[in-house]
């Protein structure tokens, strides 16, 4: 194994950079997904683009609602509670496919693998004997008191150290053109049926434009998440039962649960339906309770089991945990796995990439500062109005300061805040995320995308060639979070033109 | 094998659909019945009624307009035909998984249209098409199950579902037209008619026994024919082959499962006789089918689905 820097060299480089010019200094403009600088359609893109000049905007919108149609008689919708009544409304969902080149999706891939492949390894040496932290490479106590460190974990067996089955990590492309991971997603990462359901409709909207651009098909997803998940079984168990485990038809994940089950062809169960005795776990059926061998919850690690974890989770099942601990049922992803994707740990990824796998990160991080290194927090508060500021454990966009949209009582707050508890923040430069077309109200514009792929571990680590792009739908908004005005959208990998079938 | 909660699902998603089936066929009657203006367009409103257990019914039944679009739109009213259709889905929502898009599409085109806002609109725009609709798609529905499923446990236990809510409203729907209670047979011919449709079973009727109105061969067909789904005793015919096959694969727990029951129910009608059947009353031959059928359902919990853990615990 190549051992990474040292502590004081790593320290030096964090320095330098905290002391470098401007990091935000004349905003360059986005990347333009379909466009090059000179306003060129760029060359994947051209089929796509030939094929929008023939439409009319009726056209257009005609098919938008076709696409409408086809998820709300699917289902593939979300509740909102209103005062009186209840409505159901679909995702919102944009037309107009999002297009991968061949060669960058090769880089994209193999970043992707580099860096589960890494996370695992390390998430295995924290759970077993910290050499990593021995080392110096990553703070023990960022590491050891981070909320989603899971001291239950330590010295447990997972098969093949995978300890992450399912990830999801956000890129998102620089003004340069390249691809950088804002976050990798290890807990329970959801969004992967709107990707294939994306993909059903957008076979409907534009079947012409699809079969010439040749590209590489996502439907084998779910048989790979089933050979991952039975590949985490014992040996001795040759026909292994697995299950989803969801956390019920309330979840605004629910209707993607259901959907993975289904096409898995697994039971869909949730933590009322499972009884553990003696420590093994079973589900009640109509015949009886049947054992279990592997649970693909979509629960998060605090519900999974009142026992270990939340004393008031009704989601999971008594008992749980120590089946697990007792090798007698298999959960994926493991319970623990968040420590990995806590924001602070984020920054320490290329050093972790580096020190299991002794080679340079493919997909660079964003530029992260720890407000816990002195230096690193003076640049922060001096410069508050350009960055994005996170606290480490909060998601979703709470606990966040965004620079440039700030106000100087808001930054004056934030500046408080970091310098009583430093540990809790970390900053990143506002990032002009890419832009793609889309249809907004019957008109063809500039929308800020991103994308998250979905990489598969059990014996071996799969990319699917696919994504979920989602789309701040609002103009200008770099927020693509569902929660908040964000829409998706389909997203095509095409076939190397030299592996096309004749 | 299948989820217990999964087969409790999907039981109910049968009776659900049945139900709202049957109200619809109710409403579409006693609408059509007032067209007519006859005399008789107020006892059919009354029968109708009755037979969904509104039995004090005389002043709703001067307006079946208002009585129908109530049984069929009332949502505050648990039993109307949109909160049935509602829960049917709400269960097929919870088990997307286990039963195929094809059958789900059906069923979530049904629920759409009877949640539109407009629903009332369409529904005073053409109330007798809207009936119709609503009956067709639930047809189809059933058709794309029995078409799409794999008929293994899932599928029978929806159509378990279908044939005892069937089974059980027919029966009541007999009970007031042919019980103790009622004081006055039923005579009048577009009454006798009107019987036949609320059970869709007009031209099968005539089939077999021409246009020749009896009450007693309308007892007897609703009751006792062999072939005629909706009558009482190929209900139950049906609920015994789907529970043989149910439990064929249930561990013996010592008590006696719900085959027996079914089994007891079905030679019950398959052996009866309408003179027999008459003579004891029909009061009385009724009340002993549906509470039969109410044993049945107890009996198909208390062996699939709400079991107790001890006996099934591996030793």
């Amino acid at each position: 194994m190549v051992k990474g820097t040292s502590r004081v060299e790593l320290q030096a480089a964090k320095t330098e950079a905290a002391g470098r010019a401007p990091v935000v200094a004349a905003t360059p403009l986005p990347y333009d997904e379909m466009r090059d600088a000179a306003g060129k359609v760029r060359p994947h893109y051209a089929a796509l683009a030939e094929r929008i000049d023939t439409l009319s905007s009726d056209e257009l919108a005609e098919r938008q609602k076709t696409l409408e149609r086809f998820f709300l008689l699917q289902g593939i919708t979300f509740t909102v509670y209103g005062a009186e009544s209840s409505t159901e409304r679909i995702i919102p969902t944009d037309l107009l496919p999002r297009i991968i080149a061949a060669e960058e999706w090769k880089t994209i891939d193999a970043g992707l693998t580099q860096r589960l492949r890494a996370l695992n390894m390390f998430l295995a040496d924290i759970y077993s004997g910290q050499q990593i932290l021995m080392d110096g490479v990553v703070p023990r106590d960022l590491v050891l008191n981070a909320p989603s460190y899971r001291r239950e974990m330590q010295n447990l067996y997972v098969p093949h150290q995978a300890y992450a089955n399912v990830c999801g990590s956000d890129l998102i492309r620089q003004p340069d053109g390249k691809f950088a991971v804002l976050e990798d997603n290890l807990r329970v990462p959801s969004g992967v049926s709107y990707m294939l359901a994306n993909r059903e409709a957008s076979k409907r909207v534009f079947p012409g434009t699809f079969r010439g651009a040749g590209v590489r098909p996502i439907d084998r997803y779910p048989d790979l998440l089933l050979t991952t998940l039975k590949s985490m079984a014992a040996d001795w168990r040759p026909n292994p039962q697995v299950v989803v485990l969801t956390p019920g038809v309330y979840n605004s994940a629910y209707f993607e649960h259901a959907y993975l089950a289904r096409l898995m062809g697994v039971p869909l169960v949730e933590g009322r339906d499972l009884v553990v005795h003696d420590n093994m776990v079973y589900m009640r059926t109509t015949t009886g309770l049947r054992r279990i061998d592997i649970i693909y919850r979509r629960v998060d690690d605090d519900f999974i089991d009142p026992l270990t974890f939340r004393r008031d989770s009704g989601l999971g099942s008594a008992g749980l945990f120590n089946a697990y601990r007792a090798g007698n049922v298999v959960i994926c992803n493991a319970p623990g796995t968040g420590v990995a994707d806590d924001k602070a740990v984020y920054a320490y990824v290329p050093e972790i990439i580096r020190y299991y796998l002794g080679e340079d990160a493919i997909l660079p991080n964003i530029e992260t500062f720890l407000c816990r290194e002195p230096a690193q927090l003076s640049h922060v508060l001096a410069n508050l109005d350009k960055f994005v500021v996170k606290a480490v454990g909060a998601s979703g966009g709470y606990g966040m300061l965004v620079g440039p949209h700030s106000t100087k009582a808001q930054q004056d707050e934030f500046a408080a805040a970091l310098t009583a508890d430093p540990e809790n923040y970390i900053a990143q430069p506002t990032i002009q995320l890419s832009t793609g077309p889309c249809l907004i109200e019957h008109e063809i514009d500039s929308r800020h995308v991103d994308l998250r792929p979905f990489i598969l571990c059990g014996e071996k680590i799969v990319v699917t060639p696919g994504a979920l792009t989602r789309v701040a739908l609002r103009k200008g908004s770099l927020v693509v979070n569902s929660s908040q005005g964000g829409g998706s959208k389909d997203t095509w990998v095409l076939t190397d033109k030299k592996d096309l079938q004749p | 094998m299948m989820l217990a909660r999964v087969a409790d699902s999907l039981y109910w998603i049968g009776r659900y659909v049945e139900r709202a089936e049957h109200l619809c066929r109710l409403s579409d009657v006693m609408l059509t019945a007032t067209l007519d203006r006859t005399e008789s367009a107020t006892q059919i409103a009354r029968i109708a009624l009755a037979a969904v257990g509104d039995t004090d019914n005389a002043a709703k039944a001067r307006n079946p307009y208002e009585a129908a679009l109530a049984l069929v739109l009332d949502r505050e009213d648990p039993g109307s035909v949109a909160s049935s259709l509602a829960r049917a889905r709400e269960n097929a929502r919870q088990v997307r998984d286990q039963i195929t898009t094809e059958t789900w599409e059906r069923l979530n085109l049904i629920h759409l249209r009877m949640s539109d806002p407009n629903d009332g609109r369409a529904f005073a725009d053409g109330s007798q098409a809207f009936l119709h609709d609503t009956i067709a798609d639930l047809h189809l529905f059933k058709g794309a199950a029995d078409a799409t499923m794999s008929h293994g446990e899932g599928w029978r236990f929806l159509l378990l579902g279908v044939y005892l809510e069937r089974a059980q409203l027919i029966g009541a729907l007999l009970e007031v037209c042919f019980g103790d209670r009622r004081h006055r047979a039923i005579t009048d011919h577009s009454a006798l008619t009107s019987l036949l449709r609320m059970s869709c079973a007009l031209e099968p009727y005539l089939r077999v026994y021409t246009a020749d109105m009896q009450p007693r061969f309308i007892l007897e067909f609703l009751l006792l024919d062999e072939d005629f789904p909706r009558s009482v005793r190929f209900c139950t015919a049906r609920i015994e082959e789907h529970l043989t096959s149910i439990s064929r694969h249930v561990e013996a727990t010592g008590v006696s499962g719900p085959d027996r029951l079914a089994g007891r129910l079905r030679a019950r009608l398959q052996y009866a006789e309408i003179g027999e059947v008459q003579a004891g009353g029909a009061s009385a031959f009724l009340g002993a089918v549906l509470d039969e059928c109410a044993a049945v359902h107890r009996q198909v919990y208390d062996t699939f689905v709400a079991y107790t853990l001890e006996q099934r615990l591996p030793a």
